[in-house]
C-alpha cells in the first residue's frame, strides 16, 4: 500500500515536473530529465554519467537509479523516467523478443526502427562499449598454449579445465550456441561454481577457463584474466546507448549532442576500468562518474 | 513439463548418474565423518560435565553459521571442491548425533551399571556390552536426523565445484527452468527416502532385539 502511495505521489509529481517543464522550456529555460538506471553497477555509473553531462549542459536531472532490469522498459513507457542507459543486444533479445543478430549496426538500426514505431522511444547514438556473453582464461593458461580467441580455446579445450555456472552449460547462447559454430569442446574437466566464485577459482589455479560478461571490473586485471575474442562472431552485441522518451526528444533536441560526448569516450576497455573502480576497489559510482565526468569534460 | 523432464532425462542420463554418485558420496563422507566425531564427542561429553558443556556448545555455534556461509568462508583455507563440502556438510551433521549419544550414554539406568559390575564386568566390558547397546537407539535416531539434513543440504555443494545434484537445481533456477528443477529436487527427495529405508534396514540387523517381539 505504502509503495502504491509512493509511486502515485511519484507519478503525480511527474506530471507535474512535466508540466511546469512544457511551460518554463517555452519561456527558453531548461527543465527537469528524470534519469534512470538499471539496478548493476555499470548501468549506474552510465546513467550517473548522462546525468552529469545533462547538469552541465543547464538541465535539472532527478536520478531515479536501481530500478530492477526487468521492470525498467516497463517505466519509461509509463512515464515514471525520461531516459535510461540500455543495451541494443537486451533491447532486440529481451525486449523485442526477435532473433539475435552479430552486427553491432544491424542489431542497433532494428532496435531503433522497431522501438520508435512500437514505444515511442528513441536510441541514441551507442557507444563501442559492448557488455556482452563472453570467456576468460587465466594468464598462465593463455601464454601456455597461445590462447587468444575462441577458436583457439576450441583446439586446446581437452587441456582446459572448465568452471561454469550450470547455465552456461544449457543456455541456447551458452556452450550450445559456441559449439555450433566452434564445433566441440571437450573440456579435460568441467565443474560448477557460483557466479559469484569464478574469478576466485581461476585466479587459485582451480579451473582455466570460465564465462563472464565482457566488461566486469576484475577484467582490468589483465596480468591474471585475458578476455577471449569471438573471433566467429557467436555472440550477439551489446552496446550501451540511452533510450529516450520521443516527447523529451522532441522537446529537447540537444540531448544527442549532450550524451553523445558522453558516449564516444566508452568503449569496453574504459567501461571496464569504471566496474573495477567501484566493484574491485570498492569506491562509490558516484564518485566514479563524477572524476570521469571532469576527464572527459574539460 | 513431464515431457521436458523426460527428454532432459532421456539426453543426460551419464550427467544425471554421475551427479547422484557425487551427492551420495559427498553425503556419506560427511556422515561417517559426523558419526566418528559425534560419537566419540558424545561420549566424552557424558563422563565429564565440564567437557559436556564445552563441546556441545562448540559445536552448537558452529551449527548456528549457515552451510552457504561455511562453504565459502572455507575456501581460502581449504579451496574448492569436496574438502570444503564434505567439512561444510559435517558441522551441519554432528549437533544431532552429538546430542543423542550423550543423552544416550547418561540415561543408562545407573542400577543397571550396578548389576553389571556385580557380576564383574571389567569398565571396557560395562561400556561394549551395556552402556553402548541401551545408549544405541538414540545415538541411531541422531544419525538418522543427521542424514536427511546432509543429503538435503549436500546441494549446496555445487556452488564451489563440488558436484551433486545441486548443479541441476541450480542450473535450472538460472535458467528459470521448472523441469530442471523439478528433476534436481525429486531426486534429492529420492535419495533421502532411499537412504532412510536403507538405515531402518541397518537399524534393524544392529537392534534385533528390538523387533523381535513383533515376529
Amino acid at each position: 500500500m505504502g509503495s502504491m502511495w509512493r509511486k502515485m505521489t511519484a507519478t503525480a509529481l511527474a506530471f507535474a515536473v512535466a508540466g511546469t517543464f512544457s511551460v518554463t522550456a517555452a519561456a527558453g529555460e531548461k527543465g527537469t530529465i528524470r534519469v534512470g538506471s538499471k539496478d548493476f553497477t555499470e548501468n549506474e555509473i552510465v546513467a550517473e554519467l548522462y546525468a552529469l553531462a545533462l547538469e552541465d549542459a543547464g538541465y535539472k536531472v532527478e536520478r531515479i537509479m536501481d530500478i530492477s532490469s526487468s521492470v525498467i522498459h516497463t517505466a519509461i513507457i509509463n512515464d515514471e523516467i525520461d531516459l535510461y542507459p540500455e543495451y541494443t543486444g537486451t533491447g532486440l533479445i529481451s525486449i523485442l523478443k526477435m532473433d539475435p543478430l552479430t552486427d553491432a549496426q544491424e542489431v542497433y538500426e532494428t532496435v531503433k526502427e522497431v522501438y520508435a514505431k512500437q514505444f515511442d522511444l528513441v536510441w541514441l547514438a551507442y557507444a563501442q562499449a559492448n557488455d556482452g556473453q563472453g570467456l576468460f582464461i587465466s594468464r598462465k593458461a593463455s601464454d601456455e598454449y597461445g590462447i587468444t580467441t575462441i577458436s583457439q580455446l576450441q583446439e586446446n579445450a581437452s587441456k582446459l579445465r572448465f568452471a561454469s555456472q550450470g547455465e552456461f552449460d544449457e543456455r541456447e547462447d551458452g556452450l550450445p550456441g559456441l559449439e555450433k559454430v566452434y564445433g566441440p569442446f571437450e573440456w579435460a574437466s568441467s565443474k560448477v561454481y557460483d557466479n559469484g566464485l569464478k574469478y576466485q577459482v581461476v585466479e587459485s589455479d582451480e579451473a582455466d577457463v570460465s564465462p563472464a560478461y565482457t566488461t566486469e571490473g576484475r577484467l582490468s586485471e589483465t596480468d591474471k584474466f585475458i578476455l577471449l575474442e569471438d573471433d566467429r562472431h557467436v555472440w550477439p552485441p551489446y552496446n550501451l546507448a540511452p533510450v529516450v522518451r520521443g516527447d523529451v526528444y522532441k522537446e529537447n533536441p540537444e540531448i544527442g549532442e549532450i550524451l553523445k560526448k558522453v558516449n564516444e569516450t566508452l568503449d569496453t576497455a574504459a567501461i571496464t576500468a569504471l566496474n573495477a573502480k567501484v566493484d574491485v576497489d570498492k569506491e562509490e559510482y558516484e564518485d566514479v562518474a563524477e572524476e570521469y565526468w571532469e576527464s572527459i569534460s574539460e | 513439463m513431464l515431457q521436458d523432464c523426460l527428454n532432459y532425462i532421456q539426453g543426460n542420463g551419464s550427467d544425471i548418474a554421475l551427479r547422484i554418485a557425487d551427492h551420495m558420496k559427498i553425503s556419506l563422507i560427511a556422515l561417517f565423518a559426523a558419526i566418528l566425531i559425534g560419537v566419540a564427542g558424545g561420549y566424552a561429553a557424558s563422563v565429564s560435565r565440564r567437557g559436556e558443556k564445552w563441546i556441545m556448545n562448540l559445536f552448537q555455534i558452529l551449527r548456528v553459521i549457515p552451510s552457504l556461509a561455511i562453504l565459502v568462508l572455507l575456501i581460502p583455507v581449504m579451496g574448492v571442491g569436496m574438502k570444503p563440502a564434505v567439512t561444510a556438510l559435517s558441522i551441519l551433521a554432528i549437533p544431532p548425533i552429538l546430542t543423542n549419544t550423550c543423552v544416550g550414554f547418561m540415561e543408562v539406568p545407573p542400577f543397571m551399571l550396578e548389576s553389571a559390575k556385580g557380576i564383574g564386568m571389567t569398565e571396557w566390558e560395562l561400556l561394549l556390552h551395556v552402556r553402548f547397546p541401551l545408549a544405541l537407539p538414540l545415538i541411531l535416531a541422531g544419525i538418522r536426523s543427521a542424514l536427511v539434513e546432509v543429503i538435503a543440504s549436500a546441494t549446496l555443494a555445487a556452488k564451489i565445484g563440488a558436484g551433486g545434484l545441486g548443479e541441476i537445481i541450480f542450473t535450472g533456477l538460472g535458467l528459470n527452468r521448472t523441469d530442471l528443477l523439478l528433476i534436481g529436487s525429486i531426486l534429492v527427495g529420492m535419495l533421502s527416502l532411499g537412504s532412510l529405508g536403507i538405515f531402518s534396514l541397518i537399524r534393524r540387523i544392529l537392534m534385533p532385539y528390538k523387533y523381535r517381539r513383533a515376529v
